[in-house]
Order: structure tokens, then sequence, then C-alpha cells
């Protein structure tokens, strides 16, 4: 029998807009903390946040089936606390109303309280950690199976949450965006950290006691998902981003790094993380292998 | 209280799928949902080589994974050491059939309910003999019965024949295979 992946790209796009709405609202949490000048792009964070989240669980709702036809099972979801998505619904079910309230104060012109920040900013970071938990707990998948994964899905979520909240403020507010130096520089580092940890995870799962953990990462580097792991996810969501940022963030002139044309590439360097950010998820799905079907009962 | 289990002579299947057919009628299946998979291997070394089927289903694990991560309780363990799900709680999210390390739950495409094996629980309740897969067997692979019981023509046959879980001690399943 040939394994089919069991979650595909719903579960993928859920996976990344969970973590993105989770990042973005750091961000803005961040960015009051470090940068209170930049109204506007707190309050893009603080919008982004809840809109994603809920798009991403209209998805999960729409790839339950059986709940989509019985919507009253979902209630369901909060009697089993031994289970990771149980838990993911409190800290998902936490976020969206604390994130809403956040944003709907911000766009009436309403002060936000630093508390709620603060809480909805923790409980983003619950949701990042979660999407990553929720397939670490399957002993089943070598490639999730390890306690890297959760990382790499929280650092991936912090900078595909930035990259969303920057990408909108170089149409929206450029003059904001080019006064968050330190925001900038916070969301240079971490592609760097995400390929630390993805190289870890490759190492660690390769040399898993099954068999099924140097299959999911044949098929990452060289097989079925090869072309879009180095290209889409290597190449255009980390090498990419990183070389640009680092000669824009060091190496370029300030005059330059303000222009317009400086914008374009910084836009480049986002919208290839917010690809990468996508593609990990999806890889991650599809390249995993299950113990028992490369070690058939031997 | 019982603590069923089954035994699979995977030495004397030939792979005719009596049992999975057995199976899809006795629980009313769809026609591309089937509780039994079946695995061919080749055996042995050239000359002497044969095919071996292994039908796999729900082990029904003591510790079975699919219970721990079912976020709504729809699967449980039921009566008598059978892992059971509630196809009224089932939301369709597939989390226990990707934490199932033996890839045996199958999605019913009509109602998006997760289903597996029942051991024929809903025979059981009729009154009739439970595991039509077990009468089915043209080859007499299969033996059902209660794993407590030292008597009992499983126990038995498990001493005799050294069946053991189909992937060691991965979890405590308590499906026996003579290989």
């Amino acid at each position: 029998m040939t394994f089919e992946p069991i979650w595909n790209s719903i579960i993928a796009w859920y996976l990344f807009l969970a973590g993105l709405g989770g990042g973005a609202y750091v961000s803005a949490a961040f960015l009051r903390w470090r940068h209170p000048e930049a109204v506007n792009m707190i309050r893009i964070g603080r919008v982004i946040a809840p809109v994603v989240v809920i798009v991403g669980l209209c998805l999960l709702m729409f790839d339950a089936t059986a709940g989509l036809h019985n919507p009253l099972r979902f209630a369901l979801l909060l009697t089993n606390f031994g289970s990771v998505m149980t838990w993911g619904v409190v800290f998902l079910g936490g976020f969206t109303i604390l994130a809403l309230i956040g944003a709907g104060l911000d766009l009436a012109k309403r002060r936000v309280p630093l508390w709620l920040d603060i809480a909805a900013a923790v409980f983003g970071v619950c949701v990042a950690v979660y999407t990553g938990c929720l397939l670490g707990v399957c002993k089943t998948f070598p490639l999730w199976n390890n306690a890297l994964l959760p990382i790499l899905f929280l650092v991936s979520a912090m900078s595909t949450g930035m990259a969303a909240v920057l990408c909108v403020a170089i149409f929206r507010h450029p003059e904001e965006f080019n006064r968050v130096g330190v925001f900038k520089k916070f969301h240079f580092c971490l592609p760097i950290i995400e390929l630390v940890l993805v190289a870890s995870l490759l190492f660690v799962t390769a040399s898993n006691a099954s068999p099924a953990g140097w299959e999911s990462v044949m098929n990452l580097v060289g097989g079925d998902c090869a072309l879009a792991f180095w290209f889409l996810f290597i190449l255009v969501g980390l090498v990419l981003p990183t070389a640009l940022e680092t000669w824009l963030l060091f190496f370029s002139p300030k005059e330059f790094e303000e222009s317009r044309k400086a914008h374009w590439i910084s836009f480049a360097s986002d919208a290839g993380v917010l690809v990468g950010g996508f593609v990990l998820r999806l890889l991650v799905l599809v390249a995993a292998m299950p113990l028992t079907l490369v070690v058939p009962w031997y | 209280m019982a603590n069923y289990g089954m035994l699979i002579n995977t030495k004397k299947c030939i792979g005719c799928y009596a049992c999975r057919t057995a199976c899809q009628r006795q629980n009313d299946l769809l026609p591309d949902e089937a509780f039994i998979r079946f695995e061919e291997r080749e055996v042995g070394t050239f000359p002497r080589v044969r095919v071996e089927h292994v039908p796999l289903q729900c082990m029904h694990c003591e510790d079975a994974p699919c219970v721990s991560v079912c976020p709504t309780g729809a699967a449980k363990y039921g009566t008598d050491g059978i892992v059971e799900v509630d196809q009224g709680r089932c939301i369709g999210c597939l989390y226990c059939v990707a934490a199932c390390p033996y890839q045996v739950r199958v999605r019913n495409s009509q109602t998006g309910a997760v289903d597996k094996c029942r051991f024929c629980t809903v025979a059981a309740e009729d009154g009739t003999k439970m595991c039509s897969c077990v009468e089915a067997c043209l080859t007499g692979c299969r033996i059902f019965g209660d794993l407590d019981d030292p008597d009992s023509e499983i126990s038995k046959a498990i001493v005799e024949t050294g069946a053991a879980p189909i992937a060691g001690d991965l979890t405590k399943a308590k499906i026996y295979y003579v290989r």
C-alpha cells in the first residue's frame, strides 16, 4: 500500500494561518513596547490576527466533515483535556476573543489596555506552539514526534506574523515602516534561527530508530517534495529573506533603505517568508512517513 | 468482564479477502469503506519464496493512541476491552487517523465520521455470533476469544503458536499474529 497523507493543504493553511495570527498579535504587542509611535502598524497587527485565525478555523471546520454536517458536535471538542486538540480549541478560542476585543477597541480609537495586549500575545504564542504540538504527539510519524517541531512552528509563526504586518505597512504606512528598526532586526533573526532548527530537525529525524524517519527526510530533501523544499522553503522562504535583509539593514546606505525601491525589496523578502511559512506546514504534513508502513512487521 | 482479542494465522491466509467482504456486509459498510486492510510482501530467499498476506485491522490497543488524542471523546474504551467509535460524537477531524500507528481507521465518505473494526459488537447485541470475519475465513486463520481466560481457544493457541502483536510493543495490541 502506498501511503496517502492524512491531512493536506486545507490543514496546512489552517496551521499556517493560526501561527500567522498568533505572530501578528505578538508583533503588535512588541511594536507597542519598542515602537509605541507606530500606532498604525500596531493596528495592522491587531486586525490581521483575529481575521486570519477565524479564516483558519473556518477551514478546519470545513475539513472536519462529520462536524460540518452536525455543528453541535463541535461543542464536544472541550470534553477530553488529555487531547492536544482540546487544548488547541481553548487557546484558539481565548486568542480569537482577546484579539477581536483588541482589534475592536483599536479600530474604535479607544485605548487598548496593556493587560489585554499581553494576554492576547501570550495566547498567540500558545496557539503557535499548539500547532506544532498537535502534530508532535503523534508517535506514528518520526518527523512530527519530536520536541523541535513545536519550536520550529513557533519561530516560523512569529516570522510570518511579523512579515504580514510589515507587508501591509509597506503599502499603507511606509513612514512608520522606515522607523521600526528594532522590530525589523528581530524579524531578520528569525529565518536564521529557522534554518538551524530545520537542519536539526532533519538530522534528528533521519537518525530515528525507525526507517520512517529516514524516509521522511528523504522525501523532503530528495524525493517528491524536494523541489518545494529546496526552492520554495529554503531558498525563497529562508535564504533569500536573510540575504536581502542583511544587505538592506547592514550594508545599504540609509537613504536607499528608505527609498521606494528598498521597500519593494523588503516586500519581496517578506512575501518570501510568507510563502516559506505555508510551504513548511504543507511539507511537514505530506512528507511524514508512518512507522508501520516503512517497517512492516519484520 | 472479558478481554477480547483475536489471533490471525498468516501462514494459513491465502489472501482471498473473504473476511473483508464478510465484515463489510455484517457492518453494512460502504463499498469504499473496509475495516480490514491487506498488506502483501514477499518472504524467503530465492528459490524458496512465497507471498505473505497480512490482514490488518483495529488492534483494540489497551493504550490506544486514538482514544488519547480524540478531542470529542468519540474514540473510547468500551466494555470487554473493545475500542469503540461513537459515531454520534465524531467530528471527522482525523486526529485519530493520524495517531493510529497501524493506519486502520477509515473515514465514512457519506457521514465524514471515522470508523474501524468493532469486533462485531453490533452482532453481539443482536445475540448472533461475534466477528463475521472469523466465520467467513475459508482456511480458519482467525480465532476470536477472551485473552484473560487461560482456557479459551485463543489463549491456548497463542501459547502453542507463539503468536505476537504485529509491531512488538509499539502499543499494547490485542490482535496476535502467527507468521
